[in-house]
């Protein structure tokens, strides 16, 4: 069994308790206008082309089955149309200007790469999260690494948006420690617009994994003219969750422009971004978490 | 600034240095601070030290150092002011040093061993290895000295000179100490004179009287010896103080009986404040060490309530230097540790941490006592000694010089001097095994040269620079009746530092793989890309820099080279003698201090893809932009090597991003990164947080970046005071983090 993972992420700090190892899944279902991991919502693999990181030296040329690189006049140029993902060309590129998103890996292969940091995780209550893209898309290999990482002793948790089915939680959920549940709007009309989907499932899946028993972290992005009015609502119905461990208000930032354009992927994120003060008073909506 | 007057602090500030003179290390005020009635100005005092000095010169060194030294503290100008709790002293030009010690030294290197001066001379120059006659790095024995005071060690001393029958050189030792201490009580009593006549100096007047004849009763009273001792042999008779001392573990007791004595908390954290910030007006550029924590006998903390004021109290003045190592032990309180986290990532970064089980496990193999290395001292930037020793000697070895040695027959690969041992032609080494022998050959023969130069100097450091102050605080000096630096001490070490595993590994792990494994090149080949500094190879050089196979990113072929190497070294030099009149071992060192840019400037291109003359790497870091797996795996790397070997020292750089250490989480995670490398046998670690759009504004706009400081090596600088090739190597940092 093989999955496509896009980045593995080491000390990473803010996916969970301490230090963690993060896996990133590609594909989702969902497509939120701010996605700040544009390279996550596709299954298929991806080259990610840097132009300013190129520093010309064509080893991309002489690597590419496809011949979708070429040296024109001293400069690179890149057909995407051309290229099958495969990934070659980015192992030898010297400016680093190529990245592969998408890279086919086994549990096998992934497992001593996340248990390299283990110590790390035992002296910081961390371990390892997995995420997306929707993790939950490959349900099936989540929940076998799920359980390799448990049987090392290793903290686990689950970062979803929760547009999955059922079945597909019921596979991880034995392994995970965790869920950080991703919550955009109450309201369905505010979030199909924002997201392409119903959160119907959502909220649904969320109060299930709260009647399992099963810890979750919400995490509300936060995203001035699209869900900021929904702030007051996700408070309310996450109310009554008797097993949801913080909220957190995550800052809608728009770092991700230049990613859209290495992926040639349209890009059509908020200009606006919140204020200091509209995350505090967002915040205090979750002060007794 | 808190616990600090506005117009207090504009008088501190000055009060050591015209503010106009950026570097002015040890240079001497010139203007209306000191009243000239006080004393004579500091160009008079040294035309009279030498003039004085011609009728002495029949007397033994430290007799001679010792007048000239008294003559100095009965002239030099003093002042006491309402504005300030500590005295003010002008001669802290090093008078003695400038005079006697200067003219002592120069009789020893150009006429008894002027080989030995010329061969040290060359190392240097060529950056093979920087030797200098070390005066940096002991530290007194605090214990004693707060318990005895000024009068009490010389009444000890008086005592063991009585004891047996001496020598004429072991009389001199104990006249020269005599003279020494008898000046310093009589300044004591000339300062608290004058005090006494200063309306609104009444506590310091007070405080000075009594510790003129008796050891500190109060938490001010032993400030004011700390600030005293330090001030007269850092500055007056020329050796550095490389510790204020275990300062909670020491001064705790003055500040817990004070506050029985109903002394409000806030007088005492004024007297802090005004104690740190002499240090911080003084400024000496490689910042004033001062140690916190470490264990009690039963292995519980020695972090009390005090050690928490002195952290908050230095960190709301927003001050680096002088600059903080805690002793972190099992024991030692998270919240404690998490506290010197907070300041860190908030900018505040003067602090080290240094691993209180690896320095005993250290020190234990080199032969002290369990109880001798628990009450070590840390000093300079992260070094550490048993208390009562001399360690002499930081000499800073250039791992890649060997290297260039090894390729060029025993040339240097800069200036194609032969330097080295003869080494076969390049197209001799048929194997890998065959090349990285002739390496540690070469290694060897530098380091053989170097040991043998420092010993034949080391016998005169007590000839040139004898230390009467430092030696009356060593029991072990005064039983035996001979200097510290002569030999006297409880152990009497030297230290060599080899520099840049970093860019050694990587050097090995490229020829390795490119030249044996992958055969891509030649050696030939490889040999002439270097001399020519890659110039027309520079795609070969941009894929030796992508090359992910890096030490610092837990990678097995080039930490494989950073482990052996050093174990090799710690093997080759641990436990060599050193001088014959000195008596003591060498041990090995792993920081670099400010070699990464001298020796860097002199050193060849190398083959991780380093150009000529660029910075290497530091302490037992990765080399420059190369840690691209992050925090988790540089420390991986680095406690590969078995810290422990490295009675010295060996320590991490480490730069995080201000993101990833934002929040509770963030604070955590340092934590978990801390306990990591000390549980992992690490021994000390200092963090840099930073990111490079920040420093890269900093660059352009320094008048808004006036409060940014950076940790260079051990110590801190205002960014503003850097210079833009060492501002680019930060911002080259900053940019690989990840």
């Amino acid at each position: 069994m093989k999955a496509r993972i896009f980045e593995i992420k080491r000390f990473a700090v803010h996916d969970g308790d301490g230090i963690r190892t993060t896996v990133f899944f590609k594909g989702c279902h969902l497509k939120c206008v701010w996605c700040h991991n544009p390279e996550g919502i596709p299954s298929t693999p991806q080259l990610a082309y840097y132009k300013n990181k190129c520093i010309g030296c064509g080893e991309c040329v002489t690597v590419c089955p496809q011949n979708a690189h070429r040296i024109e006049n001293g400069m690179h140029v890149f057909e995407r149309e051309k290229c099958i993902g495969c990934g070659k060309c980015t192992d030898v590129c010297l400016g680093d200007a190529l990245i592969f998103y998408g890279r086919e890996m086994t549990v096998s292969e992934l497992l001593p790469l996340l248990l390299e940091d283990k110590e790390f995780y035992e002296n910081s209550g961390g371990g390892v999260t997995l995420s997306g893209g929707e993790c939950l898309m490959h349900a099936d290999f989540c929940a076998e690494l799920l359980k390799e990482l448990k049987a090392n002793g290793v903290h686990t948790a689950v970062d979803t948006c929760g547009f999955v089915s059922k079945a597909a939680i019921d596979k991880v959920m034995p392994y995970t420690d965790i869920f950080l549940y991703d919550l955009k709007s109450f309201d369905e009309d505010i979030h199909i617009k924002c997201t392409g989907q119903s959160n119907k499932i959502i909220l649904e899946n969320l109060k299930y994994i709260d009647d399992c028993g099963k810890k979750t972290e919400i995490r509300i992005p936060y995203v001035p003219g699209f869900n900021s009015g929904e702030i007051e609502k996700i408070a309310k119905f996450t109310k009554d969750l008797e097993h949801l461990t913080l909220v957190r208000v995550l800052p809608y930032h728009n770092y991700a422009g230049s990613k859209y354009e290495s992926l040639e992927m349209e890009n059509n994120l908020p200009k606006q971004l919140p204020t200091d003060e509209e995350i505090r008073i967002a915040e205090m909506h979750f002060a007794d978490r | 600034m808190e616990y600090i007057k506005p117009q207090d602090y504009e008088y501190i500030m000055r009060k050591y240095h015209d503010p106009k003179i950026v570097n002015g290390n040890r240079m001497i005020r010139k203007d209306d601070i000191f009243d000239p009635s006080t004393g004579m100005d500091g160009d008079l005092i040294r035309s009279e030290i030498l003039r004085r000095d011609k009728e002495f010169e029949h007397l033994p060194h430290p007799v001679r150092k010792a007048k000239a030294f008294e003559f100095v503290l009965k002239n030099t100008r003093i002042s006491c002011t309402p504005l300030d709790l500590f005295p003010a002293i002008n001669s802290i030009d090093r008078p003695v040093n400038g005079t006697l010690t200067d003219l002592w030294s120069s009789e020893v290197f150009t006429e008894i061993i002027p080989e030995v001066a010329k061969k040290r001379a060359y190392y240097e120059d060529a950056g093979i290895v920087t030797m200098w006659p070390d005066y940096d790095h002991s530290v007194p024995v605090w214990d004693r000295i707060f318990e005895l005071g000024f009068s009490g060690l010389l009444n000890e001393s008086e005592k063991a000179r009585k004891k047996r029958p001496l020598t004429d050189d072991e009389d001199a030792f104990f006249e020269g100490i005599k003279i020494t201490y008898t000046a310093i009580i009589d300044l004591v009593l000339r300062l608290a004179e004058l005090a006494k006549n200063t309306a609104g100096s009444e506590k310091l007047a007070k405080a000075l009287g009594n510790i003129a004849h008796n050891a500190p009763k109060t938490f001010y009273e032993a400030l004011l010896v700390d600030y005293l001792y330090f001030m007269l042999s850092e500055h007056i008779e020329g050796l550095q103080v490389r510790s204020l001392s275990n300062f909670d573990r020491l001064l705790y007791p003055f500040y817990e009986n004070d506050i029985q004595n109903g002394i409000t908390e806030d007088e005492l954290r004024t007297d802090l404040a005004y104690f740190f910030l002499q240090f911080t007006a003084i400024g000496n550029y490689w910042n004033q060490p001062v140690f916190l924590g470490g264990c009690k006998e039963n292995d519980e903390t020695e972090i009390n309530e005090l050690s928490y004021v002195f952290l908050d109290v230095y960190d709301k003045m927003n001050i680096y230097n002088p600059k903080i190592q805690i002793k972190v032990a099992d024991s030692t309180p998270k919240d404690f540790i998490l506290k010197a986290l907070d300041m860190i990532r908030h900018g505040n970064n003067s602090i080290v941490f240094v691993s209180d089980s690896t320095m005993r496990k250290a020190l234990v193999r080199a032969g002290a006592t369990e109880e001798e290395a628990r009450l070590c001292n840390v000093k300079g930037c992260y070094e550490y000694s048993i208390q009562g020793s001399m360690s002499c000697g930081m000499n800073y070895l250039n791992l890649l010089k060997p290297l260039e040695y090894a390729l060029h027959e025993g040339c240097d690969g800069v200036t194609g001097e032969f330097a080295g041992r003869k080494s076969p032609k390049i197209s001799e080494y048929t194997t890998f095994e065959d090349f990285y022998a002739e390496y540690k050959n070469q290694l060897c023969y530098i380091i053989d040269t170097a040991i043998e130069t420092v010993n034949a100097y080391e016998d005169y450091l007590a000839y040139i620079n004898p230390q009467s102050m430092l030696s009356a605080t060593y029991p072990a000096c005064l039983e035996k009746g001979i200097d510290a630096l002569g030999g006297g001490a409880t152990k009497n070490g030297s230290s060599l530092a080899p520099g840049f595993i970093g860019d050694l590994a990587d050097s090995l792990a490229m020829i390795k793989k490119y030249v044996y494994d992958k055969k891509e090149v030649t050696l030939s080949e490889f040999v002439a890309m270097l001399d020519a500094n890659y110039d027309g190879n520079e795609l070969f050089r941009r894929k030796l820099v992508a090359d992910r196979d890096k030490y610092g990113n837990n990678k097995e072929l080039p930490d494989s080279f950073a482990k052996d190497i050093a174990s090799f070294i710690a093997a080759y030099v641990c436990g060599r003698p050193n001088s014959k009149k000195r008596g003591g071992k060498w041990n090995c060192s792993f920081h670099v201090a400010r070699m990464s840019y001298d020796q860097g400037e002199l050193t060849a291109a190398s083959p991780n893809g380093r150009l000529r003359g660029e910075e290497l790497s530091k302490n037992c870091s990765s080399s420059m932009g190369q840690n691209r797996e992050g925090a988790t795996a540089a420390i991986l790397s680095i406690t590969k090597i078995d810290a422990s070997e490295f009675t010295g020292d060996a320590a991490l750089d480490l730069g995080l991003l201000p993101s990833a250490v934002k929040g509770d989480d963030g604070l955590e995670a340092m934590y978990g990164l801390l306990m990591t490398f000390i549980n992992r046998g690490g021994h000390a670690m200092h963090i840099n947080v930073f990111d490079a759009d920040t420093l890269r504004d900093a660059q352009k706009n320094p008048d808004k970046y006036q409060d940014l400081q950076i940790r260079v090596c051990g110590w801190n600088v205002r960014w503003n005071n850097i210079d833009k090739v060492e501002q680019d190597g930060f911002i080259r940092q900053a940019e690989s983090l990840v």
